[in-house]
């Protein structure tokens, strides 16, 4: 069976929305799991872990398709940045959101997230985000000092 | 030395004397001061609409030039503005603009296009030029979601998980779709969150669960699948204001995209006040800067806001046209086209009216969440220092609904039905505390809190030990499946299933649409299949069929066919 990927898959908001009740076959956790075989007797049995009810860069990306079909481009671009944060661990992801806060990163450090993220992670988006932050925190000097 | 005669008081009229011991004279109010931002709307130093693009950027915005940007500008003008169309939306009159939110013949969706090239100076002219009645009118087709809903508090100033259990399902029995608690003492968090999560499944299925703490811990709770939802993200209008807060727009956004990742619902909040509460408000009005935040948070790409000054509403209600004011950032929330929880929250006013009055400007037209805080317990146990309308008003706010046939996304509910879902939401908590391995909770407890109002008449529990169980929920990294789990064991199958549906929704990805809500059949209801399409008299949203038979149900009804009876 050919399989397609959720790039190839054009979604009409008004036929294919929510995606979880009308194409589910199209949604997978994380961990490749198809969204029906999360069920009581899964969970009951172990076959569940808390990683799958996450949920799957690809199931972002097609919820950025329909927030895009509906006009709704930053959260879109947002979902799109959430796909590629769907790979790191939740430790990581809470040292990035504490060292963009104010003072709290030297110009250095933001610039090696940035690199980190792209490419380790292949996350262009968030790196060019972190990027863009480090150079408005340079600008209204709220970089940390190199000490 | 001779004391001077104390001065003859003059006399006071017994007029003056009953006008002075009504309640509205408890409250505070002050001139306006624009130097330091007391003032609501209309202040010499906001700055004139402007705009210049050159090379696809926006070079120059309300009055400044690129270099000179703080980093809300430059935020708002890279992410939040629409770069294509911005020049030529400038261009109109601020009139022009408001007359298109007023007209019901000009859709929704024109108006967030405009909107959408507007710079926050020109936004804050074009709802200048309305008054309350075309703010509301507009509001009404604004509004992202068709149906209206309401949120609740769900709290206990003994932060007593057993009383949080129990109002929340009585608070979903009655309507409400989300739900939100907090603390008082901070380490308490996961154990009231797991006794909201649960409460709220033995009401009515479908409701989504929040605990408001500091940003890092809020999304903690919220990856483990503990709460449903995340809302106190706090964006402010000044530079300085928002490093105080320990965030910038950037963090904010990263944070925005983080709770996506995880597939978790997420809205921000801000409003009127904070700036000048936080004493740095440049010398701007407070709506100036709260058009700020709110275009903040349009860059971010969340997909929603909790504006309507909340925690801060003190401050625009003690000065001329404060509540206006507040009306005027539900309406560009909305005409951002972000989800808006509408405030009404903070208790603001000693005087029954004036807080009825407050509360009609988005009960009328509807919003996304009427009030984002409506307290489920009574005031003394809100820990998020009272609400403007509390467990005390239900009736009243029943028939306000019934009175108008305004839907307020409330309905009144017979007390058999609240006393068996306030003791099954108790049992399932003792029983999941239980599986869990978490402090008892005895039958006493479950009883009394059945029956209670408030913490006032509920048995004390053992702080330190609650607190110590608390503590291992984080290291033991209990999860919402182990709460599913528990549930499971304890024969509350259905109450089980609701929770594990609540979490699938994670899976899918439907939950972080603008708007969006479960209904009482676990489906998602949002902005994008449940858009708002109201275009005048005979269209849109209106309580009607068993909606309103549900409506016109009140504590005491006399019965057309028997007025010795009562129905409802």
């Amino acid at each position: 069976m050919a399989v397609t990927l959720p790039e190839q898959v054009e979604l009409d908001p008004d036929r294919d929305y929510p995606l979880a009740a009308h194409r589910p076959e199209l949604l997978r956790t994380p961990t490749g799991k198809p969204i029906d075989d999360l069920t009581m007797q899964a969970v009951l049995s172990g076959e569940v872990a808390p990683d799958d009810l996450r949920i799957s860069p690809d199931t972002l990306r097609l919820q950025a398709q329909i927030a895009e079909r509906v006009g709704r481009t930053q959260l879109a671009r947002n979902f799109r940045r959430a796909a590629e944060l769907t790979a790191l661990p939740d430790e990581l992801v809470l040292s990035i959101y504490n060292s963009l806060r104010p003072n709290a990163s030297t110009k250095q450090q933001l610039t090696d997230i940035a690199d980190r993220l792209e490419n380790e992670f292949s996350a262009t988006l968030c790196a060019q985000l972190v990027r863009e932050a480090a150079d408005v925190y340079q600008r209204r000097d709220i970089l940390a000092d190199p000490a | 030395m001779t004391a001077e005669p104390l001065p003859v008081s003059t006399p006071t009229s017994k007029r003056t004397e009953a006008l002075e011991a009504r309640p509205v004279n408890l409250d505070g109010f002050v001139e306006e001061w624009p130097e330091v931002g007391m003032v609501a709307m209309d202040s010499p130093y906001d700055p004139t609409p402007s705009v210049r693009v050159a090379d696809g950027v926006i070079v120059e915005m309300d009055g400044k030039p690129r270099a000179e940007f703080d980093f809300l500008d430059q935020f708002i003008a890279d992410h939040a503005i629409d770069v294509d169309t911005t020049e030529q939306a400038m261009t109109l009159e601020p009139v022009e603009v408001a007359r298109m939110l007023v007209d019901p013949a000009v859709s929704r969706s024109e108006v967030v296009e405009v909107a959408g090239g507007l710079t926050p100076a020109a936004l804050l002219e074009v709802v200048k030029t309305m008054n309350v009645v075309e703010m509301m009118q507009a509001l009404q087709k604004m509004r992202a979601r068709r149906t209206p809903a309401n949120q609740a508090h769900s709290t206990s100033a003994r932060d007593n998980p057993v009383q949080v259990a129990a109002e929340a399902a009585e608070a979903s029995l009655r309507g409400f779709r989300e739900l939100e608690t907090t603390l008082g003492v901070v380490r308490y968090a996961p154990l009231v969150a797991i006794a909201l999560q649960v409460g709220s499944l033995a009401g009515t299925p479908g409701v989504l669960t929040q605990c408001a703490l500091e940003e890092a811990t809020e999304l903690e709770l919220g990856m483990r699948g503990i709460t449903a939802y995340a809302e106190t993200i706090s964006v402010y209008g000044t530079e300085p204001v928002f490093c105080d807060g320990d965030d910038t727009p950037w963090s904010k956004a990263f944070l925005a995209s983080a709770y996506a990742s995880r597939g978790i619902k997420m809205r921000f909040t801000s409003g009127t006040g904070s700036e000048v509460q936080m004493g740095n408000a440049e010398g701007k009005s407070m709506l100036y800067l709260e058009i700020r935040c709110i275009l903040v948070a349009k860059g971010a790409g969340v997909q929603g806001l909790q504006n309507g000054s909340i925690s801060c509403i003190g401050v625009p209600g003690a000065v001329p046209a404060g509540i206006r004011a507040v009306l005027a950032e539900n309406l560009i929330a909305s005409t951002a086209d972000l989800e808006c929880a509408s405030g009404n929250d903070q208790s603001f006013s000693h005087s029954d009216m004036r807080r009825t009055a407050r509360l009609l400007p988005q009960l009328l037209p509807g919003t996304d969440f009427v009030c984002s805080g409506y307290s489920a317990v009574p005031n003394y146990d809100n820990m998020f220092a009272g609400s403007n309308v509390d467990s005390t008003d239900y009736d009243d706010w029943n028939t306000i609904q019934r009175d108008l046939q305004v839907d307020g996304a409330l309905r009144h509910v017979p007390e058999p039905e609240l006393l068996a879902a306030r003791s099954r939401a108790a049992k399932a908590l003792q029983a999941v505390f239980a599986q869990l391995g978490l402090p008892t909770i005895t039958d006493k407890e479950v009883e009394a809190v059945t029956y209670a109002h408030g913490s006032q008449d509920l048995p004390m529990r053992d702080v330190l030990e609650d607190l110590k169980a608390a503590q291992s929920v984080m290291d033991r990294g209990i999860t919402g499946l182990d709460v599913i789990k528990a549930l499971e064991a304890s024969g509350y199958n259905d109450m089980a299933r609701t929770l594990l549906a609540v979490l699938r929704h994670r899976v899918s990805g439907d939950l972080l649409h603008t708007s969006a809500i479960l209904t009482p059949e676990l489906e998602t209801l949002s902005a994008v299949n449940d858009a708002n399409d109201y275009a005048g008299p005979g269209t849109g949203y209106r309580p009607a069929g068993e909606r309103w038979e549900e409506m016109k149900r009140l504590r005491h009804v006399v019965s057309a066919s028997n007025p010795e009876t009562e129905v409802g």
